[in-house]
């Protein structure tokens, strides 16, 4: 009995003087925004260059790239440690495959708690698991899914790194409500500072439905409803996004009226 | 009983004043353990059991992408034998040390044997001193053989290309071979420390399945507390930890900070428990066998 | 070494295991080349003592010095010329006979080429001396015992219970062998609960009862003290007999089931019994109530320890 409670009080000393190191040391996680940075960064410029060597595009090295990525967890959730919910918005120079309009692609990011993170890069920038070579043979896509594992030592400064948010209309037709006034939903993705601005609406004969004022932190959904009612027998919505903060899409975005 | 002369000495005989020195003592260890089977088949399936397991991973249709390099493990030898060593690191290596080290002990309150070696001319101390080198010895020699066999057959099914490391870089075939080698080498630091928690275990538990057992199961619960997110302060410490050392080596540009953190935490944990267990077996009273 | 000095030399020793007190105090001397026995029921201490005097069990009071060394000051080297075992003895069972006593011959240092195979001749065990010790028979490996400790060439040897276990031959040969090695001039330190045993092979004796000493002298002083065990005596004419025994120097008393109870000296009893044979009555049953050592000990654990 006696050596069972003495070996329980050595083991709780052990977990105490445990505890006592962990809260000593500890400083917040290892898993930093500046470190995935550039950890992403770095990973995507070799695994990139390696895909373009593969299809035959010559001239591209990783340091031709100049890849930057700025990495977010999420809203609403402190921006360190491991998770599922990481996203890096990355820019970077290739003659042969333009950026989108918004200027980076977006990567899903699954971090462990070790530091080591899986990158999934997205497929209309990147293309699929496999690819075909020069000479016709389908292989593996470096680039299409990766592994990285962070230094926890490496340097933590914040890359300075910022992509805005892009504001998107969701919504595939117009939705009319009871009192026949017109609502839509907007999207407002990863990126710094979330999407503020407001979106016009003008029915294909020409009536003005309203202006609604936006404003959306990242990775939110809105509804907005226009004060003006539907004027009967009209087909066609045209919505206008302008934004001060965040990427607007460049053209605006015409809906066909449900029923 | 034989009618000979008892031993032929007319007067009270003179004491034999001749010791056992270390040497001799780690040499009596390493008799008995080469005299038990469990020892060769622990060494035997060291060399072995690699093989099954490369082929097995190389035969997959969906390679496993859930473990680092495994996405890679069917087309590259190197990456199938740093995913077997990201496998092997879990659960293997804490068990295959202590199958000796947490018998080592135990197995004299076994066979009711301290009693014999206690009353020669060696001391509780040179025995602890030789059991634990005999332990460590195993434990290294059994990782040097798991290592050398996974490497060897992993390239000579999956192939020896090049491999992209863990920053994406291309590594050319002549690199990778080192980079392997050591990172299966970083392994050794770990198990020393479980090595010593066997030892600890087998002899305040005086019993072999207690010894072999826990220090696996502990070491599974060590990974559960080091994957907690709120635990991330613990971490570095963690004996398991240095288990995934080796990713820094990959890395481009490599890092070595968690292999020389795991490299103190492990002499640290080494020191602990073998100096509890020390404390143990010099204060024990051997009232049994 | 001091050739003066004690064989064993044990002064106050006590251990205690949590209440129990299994040495109370013992105070035992024995003097080179002597043949002492500690003579005690199962529980007395005796094996605590020698497991104390082998360094497997710290005491926790008193002085105890083999051939003036002690553990505290000398470590080890107290066992220099030390060997035997407590209790049965035991061995590697995955290792043969011979290879475990190769095995322990190394921690001794290394032994002269040959005596392996003379320990073996003197047990008797150079025959099976090649099977694995997990196949002897429980003689076999108290033999092995003894061959172990005489691969040490000691001048004492230290023996708990020697004969303990064995078939009547072998109790009747182990018994050789002890008076054989103490003949060629060893110190032997034997323990045992058989005062037949202890009578035909020691010289001196102390006797221990529940952790402290009941007895201490020479086999003569026992002897002299020791009283008659009680008999029971059952017989087809008990009327008749009872007659008889007015005639020698015992008491008699009858129980329940009409047998008697008889007490007397070793002489009288005898004369008592032939005569009842010698009246033509039959004998049902003659047994001794008790073994002439509870006898010993009824009486020793009633009148205070007699220490030399």
């Amino acid at each position: 009995m006696r050596r069972i409670i003495l070996t329980f009080a050595a083991a709780v000393l052990v977990a105490v003087g445990l505890g006592g190191v962990a809260v000593a040391t500890s400083s917040g996680s290892t898993i930093t925004v500046p470190r995935l940075d550039r950890a992403v960064a770095t990973s995507f410029s070799n695994v990139y260059a390696q895909e373009a060597a593969i299809e035959g595009h010559t001239g591209i090295t990783p340091s031709s790239l100049h890849a930057k990525a700025m990495c977010d967890r999420g809203p609403n959730v402190t921006q360190s440690g491991p998770g599922a919910t990481w996203n890096c918005l990355m820019s970077w120079t290739d003659p042969n495959v333009p950026m989108p309009p918004t200027g980076y692609g977006k990567f899903e990011l699954n971090v462990h708690s070790n530091g080591c993170f899986t990158v999934g890069s997205p497929s209309s920038l990147i293309g699929y698991q496999t690819i075909t070579d020069r000479r016709g043979r389908t292989v593996n896509n470096p680039a299409y899914e990766f592994d990285t594992c962070l230094d926890p030592a490496s340097d933590n400064t914040p890359t300075g790194t910022t992509f805005p948010s892009a504001l998107t209309i969701t919504s595939t037709t117009v939705n009319v409500a009871a009192d026949g006034t017109v609502g839509v939903d907007l999207a407002c993705g990863v990126g710094a500072g979330g999407c503020q601005g407001k979106v016009a609406a003008v029915t294909d004969s020409g009536t003005a439905l309203g202006t609604v004022d936006v404003a959306m932190t990242e990775q939110a959904t809105a509804h907005l409803t226009f004060p003006t009612a539907l004027p009967a027998g009209t087909k066609e919505v045209t919505f206008t996004p302008t934004t001060t903060i965040g990427f607007a899409p460049p053209k605006p975005v015409t809906l066909e009226v449900q029923g | 009983m034989s009618a000979t002369t008892a031993p032929a000495h007319g007067t009270t005989p003179r004491a034999r004043t001749a010791r056992a020195g270390f040497g001799a003592t780690l040499g009596f260890e390493l008799r008995k353990l080469r005299a038990q089977w469990r020892t060769r088949a622990v060494l035997l399936g060291a060399l072995l059991l690699p093989i099954p397991v490369a082929f097995a991973i190389h035969a997959q249709g969906n390679p496993p992408k859930d473990s680092l390099f495994g996405r890679y493990a069917t087309t590259n030898g190197f990456a199938l034998a740093l995913l077997v060593l990201g496998y092997a690191g879990q659960w293997v290596m804490p068990l295959l040390t202590a199958i000796v080290a947490g018998d080592i002990f135990a197995s004299e309150d076994h066979h009711g044997t301290w009693k014999t070696i206690l009353t020669r001319s060696v001391s509780r101390g040179s025995f602890f001193g030789a059991k634990t080198v005999a332990a460590m010895g195993f434990a290294i020699l059994v990782l040097l053989i798991l290592s050398a066999s996974t490497i060897v057959t992993s390239v000579l099914v999956a192939g020896h290309g090049d491999l992209i490391g863990l920053s994406g870089q291309l590594i050319p075939a002549s690199q990778a071979w080192h980079l392997v080698a050591m990172s299966w080498l970083t392994a050794i630091p770990p198990t020393v420390a479980f090595t010593g928690l066997a030892i600890l275990l087998g002899i305040w538990s005086r019993s072999a399945a207690v010894g072999i057992a826990a220090p696996v199961v502990i070491g599974f619960v060590l990974q559960l507390v080091g994957s907690m997110g709120s635990a991330e302060a613990l971490r570095p410490y963690l004996p398991t930890s240095a288990y995934e050392a080796w990713h820094g080596f990959l890395a481009s540009p490599s890092f070595h900070g968690p292999f020389l953190t795991g490299l103190i935490a492990s002499a640290v944990w080494a020191a602990i428990t073998l100096g509890l267990s020390w404390t143990l077996l010099r204060r024990r009273d051997i009232t049994g066998g | 070494m001091n050739s003066a000095a004690l064989a064993v030399d044990a002064e106050g020793v006590v251990k205690s295991f949590g209440a129990v007190r299994a040495v109370d105090g013992i105070t035992i001397r024995v003097a080179p080349g002597e043949v002492y026995g500690v003579l005690g029921p199962n529980g007395a201490g005796k094996t605590t003592f020698l497991r104390m005097l082998f360094g497997l069990i710290r005491p926790d009071e008193g002085t105890l010095r083999v051939f003036g060394r002690s553990w505290d000051d000398d470590g080890t080297r107290v066992l220099e010329g030390v060997a035997g075992f407590v209790e049965a003895p035991r061995f590697y069972p995955y290792l043969t006979g011979r290879q475990n006593l190769v095995a322990l011959a190394r921690l001794d240092g290394g032994v002269r080429p040959g005596l392996i195979e003379e320990v073996l001749d003197t047990v008797d065990l150079a025959d099976r001396a090649d099977r694995k010790v997990d196949g002897y028979s429980y003689g076999m490996r108290q033999r092995l015992g003894v061959a172990a400790a005489l691969l040490r060439e000691p001048r004492l040897l230290v023996l708990d219970e020697p004969a303990n276990g064995l078939d009547p031959a072998g109790i009747r040969d182990m018994r050789a062998l002890v008076k054989r090695l103490a003949d060629s001039g060893l110190t032997v330190l034997l323990s045992s609960h058989n005062m037949d045993e202890v009578e035909e092979i020691c010289d001196n004796v102390t006797i221990m009862n529940r952790g402290a000493v009941a007895f201490h002298g020479s086999i003569a002083d026992l002897r002299a003290m020791a009283p008659d065990p009680g008999h029971l005596l059952d017989t087809t004419d008990n009327a008749r007999a009872l007659e008889i025994a007015d005639r020698h120097q015992v008491k008699t008393e009858a129980d329940e089931s009409g047998a008697l109870h008889v007490v007397g000296p070793h002489d009288a009893v005898s004369g008592f019994v032939a005569d009842v044979v010698a009246a033509q009555v039959r004998l049902k049953q003659f047994t001794p109530t008790q073994t002439p050592l509870e006898a010993l000990f009824f009486m020793l654990t009633n009148t205070e320890a007699v220490a030399r």
